[in-house]
């Protein structure tokens, strides 16, 4: 069964007085265990099309069903509670709070969740922490880290919530070969242990982690 | 309730969360709420002056009796005609007659500079005739020896009274031998200290307790004589059991009752502590009103400030606010942090702008010699409004950060 479903998705954009189509019915599945590249040239549609899917904006037409719910339809705190609980996110460029140590930037999706019980969030960052091996790490500044150590942080985040699909826009575009490998390693070994993995991506080397690709044309 | 709970349990995360936010820019927070701070100095600082102005006066009227009316001598000396002579005993049982067991009158009449001789001691003071109505309405207490009494008046007996000051400095004691300039009189009652009168700017004449001894007036050898009356010098009316609302309209008519047995002759002056009340509070809210402008307007500065900060601190920080909202931020919790924020920065302006203004209400009294008081309502009405301030102006800047589309906020550069 599909995790997302993504139905004649179009989504333009009014740029002065122009429209600009950044993408035109799409449709797709994503499936859990399933590790889904989305490729094609620069401009056509890659990051809007993750966008879309993972409810960071809404399409202009068609529409996107997680679990058979309609993300166009539901309020905008429901949609970041799904957001919060069911997705995880990786930048081209790693977000972090700067002013934040690691721990706490590793422990910023339970601040906009459901807190369980503090000893047990604090566990489970670490895990994650120790998990991407930024074990030692754990109260350092995030200026003081490397691109790629940045990169497995924001992995990290992305995972302490367990979430169902993980979403990945061009992860590796801003790191060397050697981490980029790491964190390919890391997104393949999270759709086999049954999670939907949705990346974009435009490198040859990445690509060839994918399960499934959907190739987009520039319209 | 759960929900309640839960609304605590994210406010004390944002509100931590907004107080990092703060301390990452240091120096633009310090300067953002700089207008806050000086704002609350302002009005701390005068609600200090004003409140010690207001504590002066009440002290004053406290030390007046909020119950009495004072009528002082005011012949001017120039132009006397025989229509009156001043004060006179005939005043007093007017009044006393009118006002029956509303009150009672307490006259005296006095003389200064009297040298006073204790056998070789010499010393000099002022010398009071008064009935027992005025001793007792003083409120002056006696701390050795026997009070005046009404049998004093009736044998008009050469005793005296004397203020602390004046007992200690001439080691009189009672039942001591005085000579008053060349009057002889026994001591039956050393007073205890109680300092002056709080006449400052009522136009009464000042009364020292401690530097003056009294006599029964029968007996008090200094009275001025006037076409063979004897004169006074003050009166002293004290109300019993009468609403606040009776004192005015009473004063009024004592003043009638003098006024017509003085043939219309000005030659005396009237105090009313209540009516110095009334005049303390009017300018009290005249004080406020002025002080509600200036601190309201300085506020408002301080508040554009602040929004000024909040708008830099949110465009600065456009991609963590969609980095906030992918990971699940609400709007509501974006309008919750940025809200934290701006209350955080104009609530430390604020206790700072209050510490301050403390040291510059003490500064100034210390300077200025005026006096302040410090009223708690002041200390928590500079941070209050300040946080006050911060909510409003913050509002703005918090709902601009919550337009952000996650999408957008992430893409900017
Ligand atoms: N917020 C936006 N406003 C205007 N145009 C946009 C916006 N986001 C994307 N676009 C345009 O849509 C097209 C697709 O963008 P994007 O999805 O980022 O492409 P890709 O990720 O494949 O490089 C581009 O032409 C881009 O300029
Ligand atoms: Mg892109």
């Amino acid at each position: 069964m599909a995790l997302l479903l993504g139905r004649n998705l179009t989504r333009t954009y009014s740029v002065g007085r122009q429209l600009v189509t950044a993408l035109a019915t799409v449709s797709l599945e994503v499936i859990a265990g399933h590790f889904l590249v989305i490729t094609g040239p620069s401009g056509a549609g890659k990051s809007t099309l993750l966008n879309l899917l993972s409810g960071l904006e809404k399409p202009t037409s068609g529409e996107v069903l997680y679990k058979n719910i309609s993300l166009s339809k539901i309020n905008e705190s429901k949609l970041a509670n799904i957001r919060n609980s069911a997705f995880g996110f990786i930048f081209q460029i790693p977000h972090v709070l700067p002013h934040k140590t690691v721990f706490e930037n590793v422990a910023m999706p339970f601040n906009y969740g459901t807190i369980s019980d503090p000893d047990h969030y604090k566990r489970l960052c670490l895990e994650h922490l120790e998990y991407v091996g930024l074990g030692k790490l754990v109260d350092r500044s995030p200026n003081t880290l490397s691109g790629g150590e940045l990169q497995r942080l924001v992995f990290a985040r992305a995972l302490v919530r367990n979430p169902e699909v993980i979403f990945a826009d061009e992860p590796t575009g801003s790191l060397d070969a050697a981490n980029s490998t790491i964190i390919l390693d890391l997104l393949k070994e999270q759709a086999d242990r049954g999670r939907a993995v949705v990346m974009v991506t435009h490198e040859k080397e990445a690509m060839a982690y994918g399960s499934d690709i959907l190739e987009l044309k520039k319209v | 309730m759960a929900k309640i709970d839960d609304i605590l349990i994210e406010l004390n995360l944002d509100l931590k969360d907004a107080w990092g936010g703060l301390l990452r820019r240091k120096v633009r927070s310090l300067l953002g709420s700089l207008g806050i701070t000086i704002g609350v100095v302002a009005l701390v600082a005068m609600l200090s002056i004003g409140e010690g102005a207001k504590q002066k006066a009440l002290d004053r009227i406290a030390s007046l009796g909020l119950h009495t009316i004072r009528v002082e001598d005011a012949r001017t000396g120039v132009g006397i005609t025989n229509l009156s002579y001043g004060l006179v005993l005939k005043d007093t049982q007017k009044i006393s007659a009118w006002l029956g067991d509303r009150g009672s009158v307490g006259y005296f009449s006095r003389a200064t500079n009297i040298a006073i001789y204790n056998n070789q001691l010499k010393g000099q003071g002022t010398v009071m005739g008064v009935n027992p109505e005025w001793f007792k309405a003083e409120k002056w207490l006696v701390a050795n020896g026997r009070p005046l009494l009404p049998d004093d008046m009736t044998r008009q007996n050469r005793v005296c009274l004397l203020g602390a000051s004046i007992a200690s400095d001439l080691q009189v004691s009672v039942g001591s031998n005085l000579r008053l300039h060349n009057i002889p009189c026994i001591v039956v009652g050393i007073m205890a200290a109680k300092g002056r009168l709080l006449t400052e700017g009522t136009g009464l004449s000042t009364l020292d307790f401690d530097n003056t001894v009294v006599m029964p007036w029968s007996g008090f050898p200094f009275v001025k004589v006037v076409a063979e009356e004897p004169i006074l010098d003050g009166l002293l009316v004290t109300l019993k059991k009468i609403p606040e609302r009776e004192i005015l309209p009473i004063a009024e008519q004592v003043e009638e009752i003098i006024a017509v047995s003085h043939r219309s002759v000005r030659d005396f002056s009237m105090v009313v502590p209540l009516k110095l009340l009334h005049k303390v509070k009017e300018t009290q809210n005249l004080f406020a009103w002025v002080m509600g402008s200036i601190a309201s307007l300085s506020l408002l500065v301080g508040g554009i400030g602040v929004m000024n900060v909040m708008l830099a601190n949110i465009s600065e920080q456009t991609r963590e606010i969609g980095l906030r909202m992918a990971i699940g931020a609400t709007k509501k919790r974006i309008i919750s942090l940025f809200l934290c924020h701006s209350l955080l920065l104009t609530l430390s302006g604020g206790i700072l702008g209050s510490l301050l203004g403390l040291l510059a209400a003490l500064a100034i009294q210390w300077l200025a010699g005026w006096e302040v008081a410090f009223s708690g309502v002041s200390l928590i009405l500079g941070p209050v409004s300040a946080g006050v301030t911060g909510l409003l102006f913050g509002i703005y800047p918090a709902m601009r950060a919550a337009s952000l589309t996650p999408a957008r906020a992430l893409r900017e550069s």
